[in-house]
């Protein structure tokens, strides 16, 4: 065993409680910061690797079957650019005229394709097999899993159209149908546009992208592109619902790294000064300075590797049933959702070369420390360090062990700014806490009043065994004359087209009292009139669309134009909503199959449910719960957070209130000696980081609520209005102001406890 | 009744009764028995490692016996908690180190203050009173001066005046000159042999002759733990 090993072995041994708290610093850290970093990764890692496997399509390009043949698209395959194409293929949409498999009535877009494989867009098949004959369908199945193989065998009576028998599930990362049928079945189905899908040698910019599509299509009739979406949009629509997860997680991230630095660079620089006579030692035994170096280096390293390989281990068994709540109910298609590889090999590397850059500092102190004044320096007086400040507080009125205790920050300003800027950062995170969950409170909070969701037989969730007595007018009305009825208002769900878009999206038409859906308008206003609609902003980003744009609607091959007149607080990505009269140009007949009942205040809910039940065995009444999941996501993450990145500034504190304790212990034995109580003792310890804990605080709670203003404002899939993200009230500031001060007395109450039960005479004797 | 003054000769301000103190298996007191009057100059002697530094700890209370009675003042320390020990130290005993003991980050004038200051006194009665101590021992003009700019005889002087600045019942001196040069060190025992005139009760632990004889009236001389011989100065000299 080398000399260095065998010192370094010892240091460690010796400093245990040090040795200790470097560990867990790194610990926490390393969780922290790999719970960010993983989830970053997840948000694009999983959708790049499944549309690389797959081979997806750069552009899915729609054209018009009357306008161009399925020869000249073909040839576009080879024109400058095209790195690779797929297709022609037929294309069609089917009217579905009532639920099937879970998916409400409306459009599905079918493609004719004789295999799931080719050039682009390999299709991935997930349960049965591909549709080979006229009457059989595959289904694309977006979301993680399949239905199940007793549902294959389905079928499926699209309106006008032939009967087709599910054969299989499958998916398709491009996103290139709801369903796939045989090239013969689709000629059947005499299909309106055709296909075609490209992979193009530049393809890392929407820009890129269309220069690429108008390159292939130049010599195409102008007007024979229908639609083209690219893969890009697709990308963004995966991260969305992660996206809302990201700003704070990367704050989080950057929060943690930050305390990091400054608390593994407090405690390592202080194991380094609080070992100045061991390096005299240490050279007086013969050492050479780079020998010394190396014992210090070493000494640090052990707790950081271990408390690194420790930190990474619990952040990736984090991660995973995090990850999965921010990806439930996902389109994540083929996307295996899992922990990356590349945040635990930059964790496992970074934060032990972190902690050894910060340690080469005082090190390198150490390194070119002369053997004599080392082995004096642990016990000559110092001199100059804030005198003037501790020589006013002797002269005020507060108790001396206050004054005294205020008074040790300025003895050592360099080690007291570090701590200080651990507890801003950990204020700073309260805050931030503490902000988003008041916001979130206040974005969920939908007026305390009970609602009772009714479902009829046909509707989404519910199985058609028991027929309908009561029609959809019936219902509403006789759901309204029930005691205990305050408002009613009814929504009838269905899958609609958008004119120059490939892929359906869900419609939400709405009747009754719709003046609770009002408050969710944060730009613009309700869709009251025909015509009108309003979505949410993960919607019209990913559509291209802004308050005040026109698009055509299309189902059950009537269309009728749509304005966008409001943007929605929230809302699902593929859904807009509209009202009953729009909905009345497309499907005259339409029945509404959901209604939310709102009581009155005191009424009884069960008798309310049970008169629902005997109206009609057909309707299902249930109790609402209002749907909290990003909210309760948001503020289980960032309480876990902020429990790690507490406990790490606590333990900042702590570090720098043990190492202030040993090097004052004869001050210490002193005072005793001359009658400060235990108590005196633990108050002028705590006062030592409490004026920290209280400037903490002050420089703490700005910078948190910057931060919350800027998480808020940029969750991707929330536009959260105004009212929410005004949470700031003295109260609650005035009770964050006490978040920096109880970070400094837990970080210091242990080691006060041991500074007030210090055995004077041994403290004495030693010296 | 009659109340005897604090200096009144016929009071005893230490008394201990059998005595023992083991650290582990080491025995550093061994039923020591010992009465020190009002306005007495007691020096403890002995070797290295002969249990004097420990009996001036019970007697600071500072430590405590594993078994036997300790008491000063007419107090058993035996029955006193951390703090009430503490605050019986702050009125009642003034201490002296071998290495002064100072703070640093204080100059003379606070080090000194600090004593009063712990009992409440304000901090402008307190250094007040400092200037006064600072000014009989002789070294008011470094009142501003920081530890490490003193030298070793100021460094005890101040350590001194921080000792008498709640006007103690005893004092006690851990080897007082035993970090001095010889003209620091006379200064110092001249100053003890002032305080002890003027009715200060002394108990100073030393391994010197020449500051126990100078100093005190009455030897004591310990060894293993033990009172081995105990006899007035003039006959040890």
């Amino acid at each position: 065993m080398s000399a260095v090993w065998r010192a370094s072995r010892a240091a460690v041994k010796r400093r245990r409680l040090q040795t200790f708290v470097i560990g867990l610093v790194v610990l926490c850290s390393t969780t922290t910061i790999l719970l960010g970093l993983g989830l970053l990764a997840a948000a694009s890692a999983p959708f790049d690797n499944a549309f690389a496997q797959q081979r997806g399509a750069h552009t899915v390009a729609t054209f018009d079957a009357s306008k161009v043949s399925s020869a000249r698209l073909a040839a576009t395959a080879r024109r400058p650019g095209v790195e690779a194409a797929a297709g022609p293929f037929g294309q069609a949409v089917l009217e579905m005229p009532e639920d099937w498999l879970w998916m409400p009535a409306g459009s599905l877009s079918v493609v004719g394709r004789a295999e799931p494989d080719g050039p682009v867009d390999r299709i991935h098949l997930l349960e049965g097999r591909w549709a080979t004959a006229p009457g059989e369908i595959v289904i694309n199945w977006p979301i993680a899993g399949t239905p199940g193989r007793d549902t294959l065998g389905t079928e499926l009576r699209p309106r006008g159209g032939p009967a087709l028998t599910v054969v299989g599930f499958a998916t398709s990362m491009s996103k290139t149908a709801g369903g796939w049928v045989s090239p013969e079945q689709m000629e059947r189905l005499r299909p309106a546009t055709r296909q075609m899908l490209y992979r193009f040698s530049d393809a890392a910019t929407e820009r890129e992208l269309r220069a690429g599509l108008s390159t292939a299509t130049a010599r195409l009739p102008a007007d024979s592109l229908v639609t083209a979406q690219t893969y890009l949009a697709l990308k963004r629509a995966f991260a969305a619902q992660a996206d809302a997860y990201v700003p704070f997680m990367t704050l989080f991230g950057v929060l943690g790294l930050l305390i990091s630095v400054l608390i593994v660079g407090n405690v390592v620089s202080g194991a380094v000064v609080s070992g100045h006579r061991h390096i005299g030692v240490l050279k007086a035994l013969g050492f050479t300075p780079n020998q010394v170096m190396a014992v210090y280096l070493t000494m640090v390293s052990v707790p950081a590797v271990i408390g690194c390989v420790l930190g990474t281990l619990i952040g990736n068994a984090a991660t995973g049933p995090i990850l999965r709540v921010a990806f439930a109910g996902i389109d994540t298609g083929g996307a295996e959702i899992g922990t990356s590889w590349w945040p635990s090999v930059l964790s496992l590397a970074g934060m032990p070369a972190l902690v050894v850059v910060t340690a080469l500092i005082p090190s390198v102190r150490a390194h070119r420390l002369p053997a004599a004044q080392a082995i004096t320096a642990g016990s000559s007086p110092r001199t100059g360090r804030g005198l003037r400040v501790q020589r006013r507080l002797g002269g005020t009125r507060l108790p001396r062990a206050v004054s005294l205790g205020l008074g040790r920050p300025f003895a050592r300003p360099g080690r007291s700014l570090l701590t200080m800027a651990a507890i801003v950062l950990g204020v700073t995170t309260v805050t931030l806490t503490t902000g988003l969950t008041s916001t979130l409170l206040a974005f969920v909070d939908d007026d305390g009043a009970t609602r009772v969701r009714v479902e009829a037989a046909g509707g989404s969730t519910v199985g058609g065994d028991t027929a309908r007595r009561l029609s959809d007018r019936q219902t509403e009305q006789r759901l309204r004359s029930l005691p205990g009825a305050d408002r009613v208002t009814v929504r009838g769900l269905t899958r609609v087209s958008l004119a120059g878009h490939t892929e359906p999206v869900y419609a939400n038409f709405y009747r009754g009292d719709t003046r609770d859906l009002a408050p969710h308008v944060v730009d613009g206003h309700w869709p009251d009139r025909a015509g009108q609609a309003a979505a949410g902003p993960a919607f019209l980003d990913q559509h291209g669309l802004s308050v005040g744009d026109r698009i055509t609607v299309l189902l059950n091959g009537r269309q009728t134009p749509v304005t966008i007149v409001g943007r929605l607080s929230d809302g699902n990505a593929k859904a807009l909503d509209s009202n009953w009269q729009t909905l009345r140009r497309l499907d005259s007949s339409f029945q509404a199959a959901e209604y939310t009942v709102r009581l009155t205040q005191g009424a009884d809910v069960r008798k309310y449910v049970d008169a629902v039940r005997a109206a009609d065995p057909a309707l299902r009444p249930s109790v609402l719960r209002p749907d909290n999941t990003v909210a309760t996501t948001v503020v289980g993450f960032s309480s876990v957070f902020t429990v790690l990145l507490t406990v790490v500034a606590s333990l900042g504190v702590f570090n720098t209130v043990l190492l202030d304790i040993r090097e004052r212990r004869r001050d210490l034995g002193m005072l005793k000696s001359i009658g400060m109580t235990p108590r005196q003792v633990m108050t002028m310890t705590m006062s030592s980081v409490a004026a920290l804990g209280v400037v903490g605080g002050l420089l703490g709670i700005p910078l948190g609520i910057v931060a919350h203003r800027l998480v808020v404002d940029h969750v991707g899939v929330i536009v959260f209005p105004e009212f929410t993200k005004q949470v700031w009230h003295l109260p609650q500031l005035a009770a964050l102001m006490l978040a920096g001060v109880t970070i400094a007395a837990l970080g210091a109450l242990i080691p006060a406890r041991s500074a007030a039960r210090l055995t004077i005479a041994k403290v004495l004797h030693n010296e | 009744m009659t109340t005897v003054p604090d200096n009144h000769p016929s009071r005893t301000v230490v008394r201990l009764d059998d005595v023992r103190k083991e650290y582990g298996d080491a025995t550093a007191l061994d039923g020591v028995r010992l009465e020190i009057r009002a306005g007495e100059a007691v020096a403890v002697m002995g070797p290295s490692g002969c249990g004097k530094s420990t009996l001036l700890n019970m007697v600071a209370g500072l430590d405590r016996p594993t078994s036997g009675t300790v008491q000063v003042h007419g107090q058993d320390l035996g029955a006193l908690n951390e703090t009430g020990l503490a605050l019986f130290r702050r009125r009642h005993i003034g201490m002296i180190f071998q290495f002064f003991n100072l703070i640093d980050d204080l100059p003379a004038l606070d080090n000194v203050a600090l004593a009063a200051q712990l009992i409440g006194t304000s901090a402008r009665q307190a250094r007040r009173r400092a200037l006064e101590l600072l000014d009989e021992l002789g070294v008011a003009d470094r009142k501003d001066t920081y530890p490490a700019a003193l030298s070793g005889g100021e460094r005890q002087r101040v350590a001194v005046a921080r000792a008498l600045m709640n006007r103690p019942a005893l004092l006690l001196a851990d080897e007082p000159t035993g970090a001095l040069d010889s003209r620091s060190g006379e200064q110092v025992m001249d100053l003890l042999i002032d305080l002890n005139q003027i009715g200060q009760t002394l108990l100073i632990v030393t391994h010197d002759p020449h500051l126990a004889t100078r100093c005190a009236s009455r030897l004591i001389e310990v060894a293993d733990g033990r009172v081995a011989r105990e006899s007035a100065v003039e006959a040890a000299v």
